[in-house]
Parts: structure tokens; sequence; C-alpha cells
């Protein structure tokens, strides 16, 4: 073998290897947004209370997730995709804002907030009895309520450790703030619901 | 944490999951297009660019920095004599002029001797 040869073959060798690591990277990438996609999406629902615009917001934290940190470690993917997608929620906060402000100078209230009916936004059935589905989505929609009444940085606490299981350190990187910040305001949402929902507990069993 | 307070939350925790659970199929098409195009974008050149994005505008900034606070750069050349200088030499004329190099030596300082003058 010649040293051309030699040296097309550790080229060739080289971007094969290169390939594959990206492909491997694509590939656990997509199983992340996969894993996660369902609960994202129905965190940013609560948030925003919109379905349509949650899901723009979820395909955007993609986008951003995909594009810029898709090369990071992927014990890294929740934290930043989350991060990623509460900026979002605080930003469609803030355009929301803006928007009632103008309508307001124009006479005409939004109404979003008002018209919104948890009830008719509830998901579909799924393999239940009529009365436990009832029963699930009422106590569902009840925790929703609650949960949005809460002031932001509880309700993102709250949604990250309990619904997306994210631990302290990363609620902390998700909400940009340090850990001693998010228990304390895991523990005052924690308060918060249960002085709202009652000695019932989110689903009306009763938390002994 | 209280157990009380970990019973609550195991309770949000199950009623979250199974609204996840029951999401309808037409979002859940929505969602496999959005990862698709996420992954897809991130593929693309364009993809590729956004990733050094941040970097290059952080290497700039430091470079803009670096221009303004150094001594005698105060006002900002629109064309530096080097990049005047690349541009000329990439140009079609550029053989002819390096052949003559020495005779736009001489020209060059003799017009700096006129301006002065």
């Amino acid at each position: 073998m010649n040293t051309e040869t030699a040296t097309f073959a550790v080229s060739w060798v080289s971007e094969q290897s290169t390939g594959t690591r990206a492909l491997q990277q694509e590939q656990q990438l997509n199983r992340f947004l996969a894993e996660v996609e369902r609960r994202a999406l129905r965190i940013a629902e609560i948030g925003v209370r919109n379905r349509d615009d949650a899901l723009d917001l979820v395909q955007d934290a993609m986008i951003k997730l995909a594009g810029k940190y898709g090369d990071r470690p992927n014990t890294e993917w929740a934290p930043l995709f989350y991060r990623i997608l509460q900026n979002g929620v605080r930003d469609w906060h803030r355009r929301q804002a803006v928007r009632n402000r103008v309508m307001v100078w124009f006479g005409r209230g939004n109404k979003d907030d008002d018209d919104y009916d948890p009830v008719a936004t509830a998901p579909d059935p799924i393999g239940r009895s009529p009365d436990e589905e009832l029963q699930n989505s009422e106590a569902m929609d009840s925790l929703e309520v609650a949960v949005q009444a809460l002031p932001t940085r509880q309700r993102e606490a709250f949604m990250l450790r309990t619904f997306e299981g994210l631990d302290v350190a990363g609620t902390a990187v998700a909400m940009g703030c340090s850990q001693g910040s998010v228990k304390t305001h895991y523990s005052r949402a924690i308060h918060s619901l249960r002085e709202t929902l009652g000695e019932h507990g989110p689903a009306g069993s009763g938390d002994g | 944490m209280k157990k009380s307070d970990e019973k609550f939350a195991q309770e949000a925790k199950a009623l979250f999951d199974a609204s996840v659970d029951d999401l309808d199929a037409a979002t859940l098409s929505t969602l496999n297009q959005s990862r698709h195009r996420a992954l897809e974008e991130a593929r693309s050149p364009r993809g590729q660019l956004m990733r050094w994005v941040p970097a290059a505008g952080i290497a700039a900034a430091v470079l803009f920095g670096i221009m303004l606070t150094l001594p005698g750069t105060g006002s900002l050349d629109p064309m530096p004599a080097g990049v005047a200088d690349m541009d000329i030499l990439l140009g079609e004329d550029s053989l002819e002029m390096l052949e003559e190099l020495e005779f736009y030596s001489w020209l060059d300082v003799m017009e700096e001797g006129d301006d002065v003058g």
C-alpha cells in the first residue's frame, strides 16, 4: 500500500467513524425527544392554556435543542430542553400581556382566559371505565386550574419536579436559578396546592 | 419533604401521566412531525451553521471590543490597508502588478511625500 492509498484509507475510516457517531447522536436525540414530547406538551399546555400554542412552543424547543445543543452530552438534554421550553412559555406570556394592553387600548379586552374551558379541552377517554375516566378527568381539571393559579416560578418548579421528574439540580438548570430557590419554590407550591385542593388531595381520595 | 407532601406529589403525577396517555392521535402525529422537523433542521447546513452562531457572535463581540480599546484605534477605518491590499492582489491584474512591485513601492513613497509637502 503506497502512502497516498494509506492516507485515503485513514481519511475514509475517520469520516465513516464521524458519520457513525453523528448518526448515533441523532438516534439518541430522537429517542430523547420522543420520550419527553408528550409530557412537555402537557406542561406547556398547562402553562399557556392553549394546545395549539403549546404545540408550537414544543416544536420550537425541539428545533433549538437539536440545532444548538444536539452535540452536548445527552444527560444535559432534559434540563436544557425544559429551560428552552420555559423561556418560550415566559415569552408567550409577555407577548400576551403586550397584546392585551394593545387590545384594551383599542377597547377590546382579551377574552381567551375567560373562554378557556378545561373540560372542553380535556383529553379523549382511552381504555378506562367511564366513571373512572370522569373522576380522573375532573381531578386533573381541578389540579390543572390550581397549578395555573400558582405564581410562575412555583408553577415551573412544581411541574418540572413532579410532572417531569427532574431532580433539584436539573430543575435549577431548567429554571436558571439556584437549587435552594428550587426547593423553596417547590415547597411553597406543594403547600399552596394542598391548601387549594383541600384535604382530599389531587385525586380526591384523601391524603391521609 | 413530609410524607403527606410526597403522597400528594405522587397522586398529582399519576393524574398528569393519565392525561398524557390520553392525548389524541392528531396531537401525537403533530408532535411526531415536529420532532422529525427538528432533527431534519439540525442535519441541514443551516442547522450546522446555527451551532456556531453563538460562538461566532461572542468572538466578533470580543474582537470588536479589543479594536475599540486598543490605543490609536479610536476611529474605525471602513477598509483597513490589509484588506485593500488583498483585494488588489486577488484582482485580475495582480500578476502584472507583482512584476512591477518595486515601481509601485517607489510610487507609493513619492505620493506620501507629495501629501506631506
